[in-house]
C-alpha cells in the first residue's frame, strides 16, 4: 500500500476533482489512518459530467482504484445526486450509492463526509483534515474518512496499470497526465474528452467543435470559475499558469462556451443569483455577503463607475476565506473575473444611454 | 522576530459562529466586524493569553486556535 502512494508520488498524480491536492499525501493519510472512502461522483460545479461519464464509460477500472486505495470494504460509498442517471447506474451494478440532494454545496467534501455519517449533506468546518477523523457542528465524532474523486481513482488504476513514465508522458511537468474536460455550451459536440496540461485552449474546445467566430464569452470551471472573452481563448494555454493570467485554473475540468445570442450581463446575473441562492445558510458573511454580492452587481451594471466598482470588488474581498467552505470564495472569484471582463462593454453601454437621455431631453 | 510560543493563531468556526461580536472587543487588534457583525479576522497572531480569553468568552464556542 505504502507501495501505491510511492508510485503516485512519482506519477505527480493531483486530486481531479479540483483542488488539486497531490494525491500520494491523501493516500499515505488514509492508509495510515484507515480511513473509510467516499467516492465523490457527483459532478457537483455547474457543467461537470465527467465522474458521470467515467461511471459510465470506465466503470471496471473506477472499481479497480477503488479496490487499490480501500480494499474491498463494507464502508466505501459512492456518492451520486439523488435521482441522476450516474446515481442509478451505480446501484444497478450493486454498489453502495451516497445519494446527495441536489444542491451546489451538497458534494462539497465535508458535506459528503457529514452525509455519510448521519448528517445533513452541508460543508462543515475543518479544524484539521477529516482523514484523521474529527467533530460535527453538533459535536458527534467523525471516523477518519478520505473522499477522493472518481477521476482521481480511475487515474490511479491506469498508473498501477501503465506505471508512472506512462502518465508522465502526458500534460507538463508540473501537471502530469492526462485529464477529463467536461466541454458544454455553444459548441457542435459538447461532451466530455481527454485532455492534458499545456495544450492550446483553442485545441482543447476543437475537440467539441471549436469554437465559432460569433462566440464573445466562455466560462472556465463553472460557478467557481472565471469568465473569460474568445479572442483571450484563442491565444490561451490549457494549464495552471496559463489560466492563472485571467484569475483561473483548470480545476474540475470544465469549459462552457457562452451562447453569443444571450446577453453575457444576463448570464452573470443568473449565476450570482444561483450561487446566492446556494449558500447553505450556515456561515453569516457567505449567507448574507452572497445575496449582497449579486446586488452589487446589479447595481453596478445599472450604473458603472468607480463607485459601484468599487463596492463590489470591497465586496468580493469580504468573502474570501470567510466561510466554512470554499462556495464564497468560489462565487467571488467569478464575480471579480466578470467585472473584468465585462467592464468596458457595461462602461459602453452606459455612455450609450447616457447620450440617449440627453438626446431625447435636448 | 517573535517566536511560536509568543503568538497564537486564531481562527473562526464559520458554521458556529453566531456573529456576537464579542470577540472583536475582546481582541480588537485581530478582529473588526462587518456590518452584519460577523468577524473579520484582520491579523490572526495574537497575544495568546488574550486569544485564550476570547476562545473562553467565545458564547458559541466558534472561535478557536490553530
Ligand atoms: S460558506 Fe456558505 S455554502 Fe459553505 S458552508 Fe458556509 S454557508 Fe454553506
Ligand atoms: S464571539 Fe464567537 S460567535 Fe461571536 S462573533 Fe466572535 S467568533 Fe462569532
Amino acid at each position: 500500500m505504502t507501495e501505491l502512494a510511492q508510485l503516485l508520488e512519482d506519477a505527480g498524480l493531483t486530486g481531479r476533482g479540483g483542488a488539486a491536492f497531490p494525491t500520494a499525501i491523501k493516500i499515505r493519510a488514509a492508509i495510515e489512518k484507515r480511513a473509510r472512502l467516499i467516492v465523490n461522483v457527483c459532478d457537483g460545479e455547474l457543467g461537470a459530467a465527467k465522474d458521470g461519464w467515467i461511471v459510465e464509460h470506465h466503470l471496471d477500472e473506477l472499481l479497480d482504484g477503488v479496490r487499490l486505495v480501500a480494499g474491498i470494504s463494507p464502508h466505501t460509498r459512492f456518492a451520486a445526486h439523488r435521482g441522476s442517471a450516474t446515481a442509478a447506474r451505480l446501484a444497478a451494478a450493486g454498489l453502495p450509492v451516497l445519494e446527495t440532494p441536489d444542491r451546489y454545496v451538497s458534494s462539497e467534501e465535508t458535506s459528503l463526509i457529514s452525509l455519510a455519517h448521519g448528517g445533513q449533506a452541508r460543508p462543515m468546518t475543518k479544524r484539521t483534515p477529516f482523514v484523521y477523523g474529527g467533530r460535527d457542528p453538533q459535536g458527534r465524532r467523525v471516523k477518519p474518512t478520505v473522499v477522493l474523486n472518481a477521476e482521481t481513482l480511475w487515474r490511479i488504476s491506469q498508473i498501477n496499470q501503465h506505471g508512472a513514465q506512462w502518465f508522465r508522458s502526458f500534460g507538463t511537468q508540473a501537471e502530469p497526465g492526462p485529464r477529463l474536460v467536461a466541454i458544454g455550451g455553444y459548441v457542435a459536440r459538447p461532451g466530455v474528452y481527454e485532455s492534458a496540461a499545456g495544450t492550446p485552449l483553442a485545441e482543447v474546445i476543437a475537440l467539441a467543435g471549436g469554437m465559432t467566430q460569433d462566440v464573445r464569452h466562455l466560462g472556465i470551471g463553472g460557478l467557481g470559475g472565471i469568465v473569460m472573452t474568445a479572442a483571450e481563448a484563442r491565444y490561451a494555454i490549457w494549464d495552471t499558469p496559463g489560466m492563472k493570467i485571467y484569475g483561473g485554473s483548470i480545476g474540475p475540468g470544465i469549459i462552457t462556451i457562452w451562447n453569443p445570442a444571450e446577453d453575457p450581463v444576463d448570464t452573470v446575473n443568473r449565476m450570482l443569483n444561483y450561487g446566492a441562492a446556494e449558500s447553505a445558510g450556515q456561515c453569516g458573511p457567505c449567507m448574507f455577503g452572497l445575496p449582497a454580492l449579486a446586488e452589487d452587481w446589479r447595481r453596478y451594471v445599472d450604473l458603472p463607475s468607480g463607485t459601484s466598482a468599487r463596492r463590489l470588488t470591497d465586496r468580493v474581498a469580504l468573502l474570501n476565506g470567510r466561510g466554512a467552505c470554499a462556495h464564497p470564495m468560489g462565487v467571488a472569484r467569478f464575480a471579480t473575473s466578470a467585472l473584468r471582463v465585462l467592464e468596458p462593454e457595461l462602461t459602453g453601454r452606459a455612455v450609450g444611454r447616457r447620450y440617449l437621455e440627453g438626446a431625447t431631453r435636448g | 522576530m517573535a517566536s511560536s510560543l509568543d503568538v497564537a493563531k486564531i481562527a473562526v468556526d464559520r458554521v458556529r459562529c453566531t456573529g456576537h461580536g464579542i470577540c472583536a472587543q475582546t481582541l480588537p487588534d485581530s478582529i473588526t466586524l462587518d456590518e452584519w457583525g460577523y468577524p473579520i479576522v484582520t491579523d490572526d497572531q495574537a497575544d495568546p493569553d488574550e486569544a485564550k480569553l476570547a476562545v473562553k468568552l467565545c458564547p458559541a464556542r466558534a472561535l478557536y486556535l490553530r
